[in-house]
């Protein structure tokens, strides 16, 4: 399947969605409640706490010092916006099959998540990692209206998108410890990758973000072709697109049985490293469509859900 | 039913088979394949290519495939029908019966010696054998198709005559040699008095001809030209005749010429000629108008080429009326006029003209309006909207670019391009007329001079003004049109002559007749064709016919020679039940491609 370069318009509409990330919630004031994370000032009463001096003393509850005679506090529920950050790996790997189009699904992908979260008030960041220069990533984008007009956060992230290429190598556990050490403040961090590298690897870099609070989840893009080498190629020599490392390879039977073990095996450690980190792990192939995994595969593992 | 292949050949080209097959092999080494990581693979074990055994893949095949049917193609297989008759013998007899085929040496013409040898061949062939009969002249001709009958080709052939005409060798040959190739095994054998690298064919055609070439004396004086030099409307006086004798041999000779108009002698002149020379002789004086006769008294090897006619027509003193309002071209003409004797010439205005229509003229000149008249007329720059001479508008700085130079009005007439015009008529082709002279400017060309027959009389639109050039040096091109249109005019009507050359067609004009022996009318507009040089009647018309080509006339050869064939054509595409079955396979071949094309974009990554 090959993917057109991707225009918010050509994507399906993801109206009701929003995305729910565990332990993302952010320091600015927003409309997504966090229970359990009472604050001093808010809407919906949550819990009283006793008077501590400092309190304000707007906040006591007289029923209860008539009542009870003793000073009680209200708490009320956090209520903070998300900052979502898209993370999209554009290393060379991203680039190949040629005709899988894994970037262009990604960048799809990336687009569509930044739009449910635009319409949910959750604020957007993508970085891109890779693509041959360091890290780019763009300013925080929130929905709004701006002197009468909406706000161009979407075509700008599209644009921003569109202009992203495979290129170069990246090493995606050092990316991500990167990105995390430069935004210490906690959000959701989507990883969108191919994840064609050694799990142990990448586990270090998401360590890393959950470590700042960020509530963490890997989208895995994998192309059809490497679910199906027999669809590239039968023979000939294989050239690691980023280390430009070659192997000779003649597709037998029993070549292919053994990749495909090994792939199986790859994935399995990533679902592994997904449990072990407490992030969600989900897997798109890009047979499918990105409109098919969004309310479907993601509404699934609970990193989208309806209003 | 039989099969087999006509270009054995063409099997080298398996050898792209093998190219295919080491194109595959180094493909297979070459070919990398970028993946994301290696991280996988290289747990999987490698295998080194070059020593795998050669697997073909679905493109392959069809690559394989096509190049089999290109090179199944380029084979060129047939099938063959088991009751296709067998080829059998076949002779095409080509004759040349141009004029110096008539050319006499040792008692017998060098056509009687070619048709002694076509009827010995003709006598080898067997029973069931089939010949065709070609003559070469002017043209090719088909005298008798093929045939199994020899007696019918023997009548045929004794029934032919050499005529007067130039040689086209080579449209002969290549009719013939296309028969040949249409028909395996046919054997084609030329009688000819031309050189063989004079055919006008390539030799390596000429390889598949047994080309018989006869003949060697080069004993001939011939009347190379003979040309009248008439002024318009000058008197009988003022005429010459120019012949042009030649003597074509390496000897000495000497002769007579011998000149008559209508049969009347004019004059006799002894002449001698060196090896290979020319002489011009000029008569003067003739004595009355008519047909000239003229006639080489001598007694050489070719006859046809010893007389020639040409005609010097009625000097008619100028009689015209001329209508214009201007005072210039009024003038002009009176000044033309008095240079020409016996000249009668009255100028008239245009209200003068319409008061009272003059007549009794014998052709009338009309500046820019267009009357009906009864007379002869040339209408000059006739107004838009008229009837006689319709026309759309005007266009300036017009030149001329074409004229018909065998028209009487213009024959004779060089450097008419030289005719610039700064306003000019832009005249349409009425039904009545012909253009005669074509001329241009930005925007387009038109007829500048039309000429024709309207209600029983001549009639010429001229598009250019008359103007008070026409008696000036600047205006001479636009004076030698005027006064060649006005002879045109004063011919008396029914006195048609034509000078023509045999086996060059002319333009028939108006002629209306049978054909006669010795002439072809053919065509529309209608040509004719002399074969036969003298004097011929086409209805009305007298048609004079001269041979003046050296070529003919010059008849000197290297003797009898004789070149045998030393292939014969190849086989034709189709022939004698036999059906090649190449076209199959280019389609085939073509299918291919598109099927390997689909196949190939399904496999390779964008």
């Amino acid at each position: 399947m090959r993917r057109r370069a991707d225009a918010p318009a050509a994507l399906p509409s993801f109206r009701g969605l929003v995305l729910r990330v565990r332990g993302a919630m952010g320091e600015r004031l927003g409309e997504r409640r966090f229970p359990g994370r009472p604050q001093p000032a808010g809407i919906e009463l949550e819990a009283y706490s006793a008077y501590a001096p400092g309190d304000d003393l707007r906040h006591l509850d007289w029923n209860a010092v008539g009542r009870l005679d003793a000073l009680l506090v209200r708490r009320f529920t956090a209520e903070r916006e998300v900052l979502v950050h898209l993370l999209l790996d554009c290393s060379a790997s991203m680039g190949v099959p040629v005709r899988d189009g894994k970037l262009a699904a990604a960048r799809q992908l990336a687009m569509a998540l930044a739009q449910v979260a635009l319409a949910g008030n959750d604020a957007v960041r993508v970085a891109l990692l890779g693509g041959g220069t360091v890290p780019r990533e763009t300013p925080v984008y929130r929905f709004g209206w701006r002197q009468g007009q909406p706000a161009t956060g979407v075509a700008r992230l599209a644009a921003f998108l569109a202009a992203a290429e495979a290129r170069g190598a990246v090493a995606l556990g050092a990316a991500l410890e990167d990105h995390a050490r430069r935004h210490p403040r906690p959000g959701a961090a989507l990883v969108i990758s191919d994840f064609m590298t050694d799990p142990a690897e990448v586990e270090g870099g998401v360590l890393a973000l959950r470590a700042r609070g960020y509530g963490v989840v890997l989208l895995h893009v994998i192309g059809a072709g490497e679910l199906e080498p027999g669809r590239e190629f039968r023979h000939g020599v294989l050239r690691d697109v980023e280390s430009g490392a070659t192997r000779p390879i003649a597709l037998t039977r029993a070549a292919l049985e053994r990749y495909e073990a090994l792939l199986a095996g790859h994935l399995a450690a990533l679902e592994a490293l997904a449990r072990r980190t407490e992030t969600t792990y989900a897997r798109m192939t890009t047979a499918s469509t990105v409109g098919e995994f969004v309310t479907g595969e993601l509404a699934r593992v609970g990193v989208v859900r309806r209003r | 039913m039989s099969a087999g292949v006509l270009n054995p050949t063409g099997a080298l080209g398996l050898v792209a088979v093998a190219v295919l097959v080491a194109l595959y092999l180094y493909d297979r080494r070459r070919r990398v394949i970028p993946v994301g990581t290696l991280f996988l693979w290289k747990q999987v074990a490698a295998s080194p290519l070059d020593r795998r055994r050669f697997r073909p893949d679905a493109l392959f095949l069809l690559q394989l495939l096509l190049l089999l049917a290109l090179v199944g193609g380029y084979l060129r297989p047939y099938v063959q029908r088991a009751d296709a008759r067998p080829p059998g013998g076949r002779l095409v007899l080509v004759l040349d019966v141009s004029a110096s085929m008539q050319a006499r040496e040792a008692g017998e013409t060098r056509f009687d010696v070619a048709r002694r040898r076509a009827r010995a061949l003709l006598d080898a062939l067997a029973p069931g054998d089939e010949a065709m009969l070609v003559t070469a002249a002017d043209r090719a001709h088909v005298v008798l198709g093929w045939t199994a009958d020899p007696d019918r080709v023997r009548q045929r052939l004794d029934a032919l005559a050499p005529l007067d005409t130039p040689t086209r060798l080579g449209a002969a040959l290549e009719l013939a040699l296309g028969e040949a190739r249409a028909r395996p095994g046919t054997r084609v054998a030329v009688f000819t008095d031309l050189p063989r690298e004079a055919s006008g064919v390539p030799a390596d055609a000429l390889a598949a001809v047994d080309y018989a070439q006869i003949g060697r004396t080069d004993d001939n004086l011939a009347i190379a030209g003979l040309v009248v030099d008439q002024p318009p409307f000058a008197a009988l006086a003022d005429v010459t005749v120019t012949v042009l004798v030649r003597n074509y041999g390496h000897a000495a000779r000497s002769a007579v010429l011998e000149a008559s108009i209508d049969g009347e002698p004019w004059m006799r002149r002894p002449l001698a000629l060196g090896p290979r020379a020319s002489e011009p002789v000029l008569l003067t004086g003739p004595r009355r108008a008519g047909v000239v006769a003229v006639r080489l008294v001598v007694d050489d090897a070719l006859a046809v080429d010893n007389r020639a006619f040409a005609w010097i027509a009625p000097a008619e003193p100028l009689d015209l009326l001329v209508v214009t309002d201007s005072r210039e071209v009024g003038a002009a003409f009176e000044q033309i006029a008095h240079t020409v004797a016996g000249s009668r010439l009255e100028v008239v205005n245009r209200a003068r003209y319409e008061e009272e229509p003059l007549g009794g003229r014998r052709v009338a000149v009309f500046d820019g309006f267009a009357p009906p008249a009864a007379m002869n007329a040339l209408y000059a720059a006739p107004p838009a909207g008229s009837g006689i001479c319709p026309g759309d508008g005007l266009a300036d700085e017009a030149a001329v670019v074409d004229w018909e130079v065998d028209h009487p009005a213009v024959r004779g007439l060089e450097g008419l391009q030289a005719l610039r015009l700064a306003r000019v008529r832009r005249l349409a082709t009425p039904a009545w007329g012909a253009p005669v002279v074509l001329a241009a400017a930005r925007g387009g060309d038109w007829p500048l001079l039309v000429l024709g027959d309207e209600s029983g009389r001549r009639v010429a639109c001229l598009g250019a003004e008359l103007g008070p050039a026409l008696g000036s040096s600047d205006g001479l091109p636009l004076l030698l049109l005027t006064l060649g249109t006005l002879r045109w005019l004063a011919e008396q009507v029914g006195q048609r002559v034509l000078v023509v050359e045999t086996g060059t067609p002319s333009a028939a004009g108006s002629f209306r007749a049978a054909p006669v022996p010795g002439l072809r009318v053919a065509g529309d507009p209608p040509v004719v064709v002399a074969e036969r040089t003298g004097r011929h009647r086409l209805g009305d018309a007298l048609v004079l016919a001269n041979l003046f080509d050296d070529r003919e006339s010059d008849i000197g050869r290297d003797g009898d020679r004789v070149w045998p064939a030393t292939v014969r054509p190849s086989a034709p595409l189709s022939a004698g039940g036999r059906h090649e079955v190449d076209w199959w396979l280019y389609l085939a071949a073509a299918a291919l491609l598109a099927l390997e094309w689909i196949v190939w974009l399904r496999k390779e990554p964008a």
